[in-house]
């Protein structure tokens, strides 16, 4: 299984706002400048998931070297894990290094066989720090899950 | 920023809020604020041709709203930790319900910590995350 690669990943102001209105979150401290920094803040600060969107930011159709070989009709994401060294703000240049990449299959019920594949992607800032680590779990069904 | 939380936060405390009739656009203007542009949760006939009634919505929309619990009780600046575990979809015209309760409150390093539990629930009662966070009292 080869490792998710993204390239660097700029944090945004304006996608912050974005992302943050997809969210329906209007808390000031994503979205005003003003307020970031009368807090003592750099920038305006990310949303917790917002580095979930690295994955999808070199290209949106591409959808990354651990994908190859995958049924996207019965690709199910099983879930993540974020552990922040501190907040992301804009202005912040992540480069990601990757983690460990393990794979294993279990009997579904609902399902059929599936099989799980678990990345880390650990991400840097500018001075070389690292900020924040993810760990995401995605499924491969045999076929259509029912709820 | 919510300074005066971490003085009076203790096991037990809860936070909730909800999110009515969840509809196709929430799910596109996720894919575009986002970048999850796979089919199945915009495009209704790829969503039939896989045997789906219709498109469902990404776990990250869910996962990224229900972040807003420890968010908005312990502000953005506070996140140390998220772990979700995804157990259900979410599907238009569902309303759901978010929710946080403190599990642990406790120092390290001198700084202010606690831990959260938290899920993200439907109108028929089924978990469609299971999460938990740590938060602490982060200073810039």
């Amino acid at each position: 299984m080869a490792q998710i690669q993204p390239p660097g990943f700029p944090i945004e102001r304006g996608k912050i706002h974005e992302f943050a209105n997809s969210l329906l979150d209007d808390d000031p401290l994503y979205h005003d400048l003003n307020a970031a920094e009368a807090a003592g803040l750099p920038s305006v600060v990310a949303p917790p998931t917002f580095a979930s969107a690295a994955a999808f930011f070199p290209d949106p159709n591409a959808r990354g070297p651990s994908m190859k070989g995958l049924d996207m009709r019965f690709l199910l994401h099983g879930g993540q894990e974020l552990i922040f060294e501190r907040p992301l703000f804009a202005g912040d240049e992540l480069q990601p290094e990757p983690g460990e990449t393990k794979s294993w299959e279990k009997e579904g019920r609902r399902g059929g066989t599936m099989k799980f594949i678990e990345n880390e992607t650990i991400w840097r800032d500018k001075v070389g720090e690292i900020v924040l680590r993810v760990r995401n779990t995605l499924i491969q069904t045999a076929g259509v899950v029912k709820d | 920023m919510r300074k005066e939380i971490w003085s009076q936060v203790k096991v037990g405390d809860e936070y909730s809020f909800e999110l009515e009739n969840v509809n196709r656009s929430h799910f596109v203007r996720y894919a575009g604020a986002g970048g999850d542009f796979n089919p199945i949760h915009h495009d209704q006939s790829f969503a039939e041709k896989a045997g789906l009634p219709t498109v469902f919505g990404m776990g990250m929309f869910t996962a990224g709203v229900l972040a807003r619990v420890p968010s908005e009780w312990f502000g953005p600046t506070s996140v140390r930790r998220y772990a979700i575990k995804f157990t259900s979809r979410i599907w238009p015209e569902d309303t759901i319900l978010f929710q946080g309760r403190v599990t642990r409150v406790y120092e390290e390093d001198g700084v202010s910590h606690a831990d959260l539990e938290l899920k993200a629930t439907n109108q028929k009662q089924e978990d469609l995350i299971r999460a938990e966070a740590t938060v602490r009292d982060w200073k810039p």
